[in-house]
């Protein structure tokens, strides 16, 4: 709450802003891109480990302010406001800054920002082309992984893109679970090194390969003490607002691809687009549970945990677009001194309408597969969403 | 110890030598659209030039894909229609491309609306208009005169990087202006029949063109700017074509032909593909055979 203040001026501030210079067009200091995501939904149930609720509710109601701070700088701050049952949180979703002259391709990014990790992560979700991030992006990296840090990144001056890039980030989201509170966590928690590739096939096509690693020095779960403490593990799950973690390990391994095709690469009529992301998490059994499993020779060590997704979507015309995902999850969770094995598996099916650039109704029909994942075995679960941006035109990532 | 940094010394003087030599050899150009690629060609034969797009990709909407943040990168210039045409995808490709030259129109960036004065210029904008540019229309290079300026003010801008090379760019755009100048008339010439002429036209594509040779644009394909066209707004056109005083309907290389050939089957107009930029249609190979397709199509549905 301490927080609270601030925050609520920098989005009064904004907000008188929008009536007078909701035209800016350019972005400079004196006319910054201010621009507002409006995003609402109505839902017939509750995925696990995402962020909305059954019934009626908001997603990510976004304020975001951006503009180059001078011929070195630029900086870029989003607020999120996020509606939880009566409660309404103010976020800070980013807050960061970004040399804009650094030699030779590299730069600086400092402050609150998505860690460059895997292909979506760095995305905006109002970007997206389903309601939730895939079950992987929820269980490993809270469905996207932000965080107050620092990036250095280079880009190779070749024809063929290639980027590459460090960061180092607080943490605090990635934590393993402590249900005691007594651990001393490292203040520099998350650790991260990231590779891009891409180029174009033929005029109609595009294509992006990534490699990262994520090093999680506070991921490892800690030792059970000997009491029932799985009733405390159960409650996490409630926890699904929190932008949290809910399965961590000290390694994270991800490969991520994208390919987009429209035909003569105009993207105005028809574009598809497929991605895909694996995910590995591994070292996360508490280092006295390996003691205690080789004294006993009862226990193996788990398995790593994973997770997967494929998603294709096509536009077939200005107006409407078409999404077909696949994706799983394998974790596994603690009890007592050994893991339970999880698993979810999601197909999901999503129709979206656009009015014109700025506005997209959609429809989505998600079906969830579970083994021992909250109970969840068969479910069925439909979402009607609407996502509109307000104010400047922001450019979209690939 | 001695030979070894000998060595190191004079492979570092090749390195830098040759790094500087390829340096001078060519300025890399990333231009937005092909009529920039055609305009640098002109005026900068010897640059590495390359499009961002095609005369077959809409403008507006354009990825900020991997290989043009690669091309960007590597650029020392980079030309662009401006007016925010490509507000979609240019900030995010400087932003990822980490090249400090082409940051700024100070320096190595370009805007050829910048330097002239564009038409249709909005004292403000509601979204509720449809996707409009406040700044004007940004399609201004089927303005032979305004292009002439925007020629002007992009050699001072190659002057600028290449102060060396002055001569040589001079030589160019005395060149490439003298001989613009003498089409420029031919071709008012050549299209003067077409002034007073009515067509109905997908966006405000070709605004500039009917602007100077004084043809009318009296509907638009699409209900707003970016809306796609809809079977109620195409119903009152057909309305509208039925004066009779419409002389084509008039779609650009990137644009969808199927609302321009429902509304031509009903109100028997003709349609016609125009090439927006160089290497629209297979005669549009530099600037002036551009303009010159343009005219030829157009001329060939004018009743004298």
């Amino acid at each position: 709450m301490t927080n609270f203040n601030p925050r609520m001026t920098v989005l009064a501030a904004a907000c008188a802003c929008v009536s007078t210079v909701a035209s800016a067009q350019d972005a400079t200091l004196s006319n910054p891109a201010i621009s507002a995501v409006l995003d609402g939904y109505y839902q017939s149930a509750e995925r696990p480990m995402a962020e909305r609720e059954e019934g009626f509710g908001l997603g990510h109601t976004e304020l975001a302010l951006s503009a180059n701070i001078d011929d070195l700088f630029y900086g870029k701050l989003t607020a999120v406001l996020e509606t939880h049952g009566s409660e309404t949180e103010v976020g800070l979703e980013e807050a960061f800054i970004q040399t804009l002259s650094m030699p030779a391709g590299f730069s600086v990014r400092a402050g609150r920002f998505l860690s460059d990790v895997g292909y979506l992560n760095n995305q905006h979700v109002h970007t997206d082309a389903f309601a939730d991030r895939p079950a992987v992006y929820r269980a490993f990296l809270g469905s996207h992984y932000f965080d107050d840090g620092a990036r250095l990144d280079y880009v190779a001056p070749t024809d063929l893109y290639w980027t590459m890039g460090v960061e180092a980030f607080k943490g605090e989201s990635m934590r393993a679970e402590d249900e005691h509170g007594e651990r001393e966590f490292d203040n520099i928690g998350v650790y991260t090194a990231y590779t891009k590739l891409g180029g174009d096939i033929g005029i109609s096509s595009s294509w992006q390969l990534g490699l990262s690693y994520l090093r999680n020095e506070n991921g490892r779960l800690t030792a059970h003490e000997a009491h029932d403490e799985d009733v405390v593990i159960e409650d996490s799950h409630d926890h699904s607002h929190s932008h949290s973690a809910m399965y961590t390990g000290e390694n994270t391994y991800m490969a991520d691809f994208v390919y987009k095709w429209a035909p003569k690469g105009n993207y105005k009529y028809q574009h598809l687009t497929l991605s895909g992301e694996y995910f590995q998490v591994s070292d996360f059994a508490p280092l006295a549970a390996h003691e205690l499993a080789d004294a006993h020779s009862v226990e193996h060590l788990p398995d790593d945990q994973t997770g997967w997704y494929v998603s294709s979507v096509y536009q077939f015309n200005p107006n409407w677009s078409a999404g077909l995902r696949y994706g799983r999850v394998d974790t596994q969770e603690l009890h007592d001194d050994h893991f339970h094995e999880q698993s979810l598996k999601e197909t999901e099916v999503s129709l979206a309408w656009h009015h014109s650039h700025f506005s997209t109704v959609r429809l989505q029909y998600t079906h969830q597969n579970g083994t021992n994942f909250d109970g969840i075995e068969d479910d069925n679960l439909i979402t009607l969403q609407y996502v509109m941006t307000l104010g400047a035109h922001s450019a979209h990532q690939f | 110890m001695r030979i070894n940094s000998k060595v190191i010394q004079a492979s570092c003087l090749t390195v830098a030598l040759t790094l500087s030599s390829a340096a001078q050899a060519a300025l890399n150009v990333f231009a937005c659209e092909p009529e920039y690629a055609a305009l640098v060609h002109e005026l900068a034969p010897e640059a590495n030039i390359y499009s961002a797009t095609t005369a077959m990709q809409d403008p507006h909407q354009v990825q900020a894909r991997p290989s043009l943040i690669a091309k960007m990168r590597q650029a020392d210039l980079v030309v662009c229609a401006g007016a925010d045409l490509e507000v979609g995808w240019l900030p995010m490709l400087q932003m990822k491309s980490a090249n400090a030259k082409v940051r700024s129109t100070d320096q190595g960036l370009f805007f050829a609306a910048d330097h002239i004065e564009t038409l249709d210029r909005l004292e403000s904008v509601d979204r509720s208009m449809g996707d409009v540019h406040a700044k004007g229309n940004p399609h201004l290079h089927f303005d032979p005169e305004r292009l002439l300026k925007v020629a002007e003010a992009l050699h001072l801008k190659l002057v600028q990087l290449e102060p060396d090379s002055k001569t040589q760019y001079d030589a160019a755009l005395a060149d490439f202006s003298a001989r613009w100048q003498a089409a420029t008339l031919k071709w008012q010439a050549l299209a003067a029949p077409l002034k007073g002429q009515k067509v109905i036209a997908y966006h405000s594509s070709f605004r500039y063109l009917f602007n100077w040779l004084g043809i009318e644009q009296v509907g638009d394909l699409e209900p707003k700017p970016g809306l796609a066209p809809t079977t109620a707004h195409l119903a009152e056109l057909q309305h509208r074509a039925q004066q009779g005083d419409v002389m084509a309907i008039i779609v650009a290389s990137y644009q969808d032909e199927r609302g321009a050939h429902w509304l031509g089957e009903r109100a028997t107009l003709p349609v016609q593909v125009l090439p927006m930029s160089v290497g629209g249609n297979e005669d549009s190979d530099d600037l002036f055979s551009l303009y010159q397709s343009v005219i030829t199509l157009l001329l060939s549905y004018s009743q004298p």
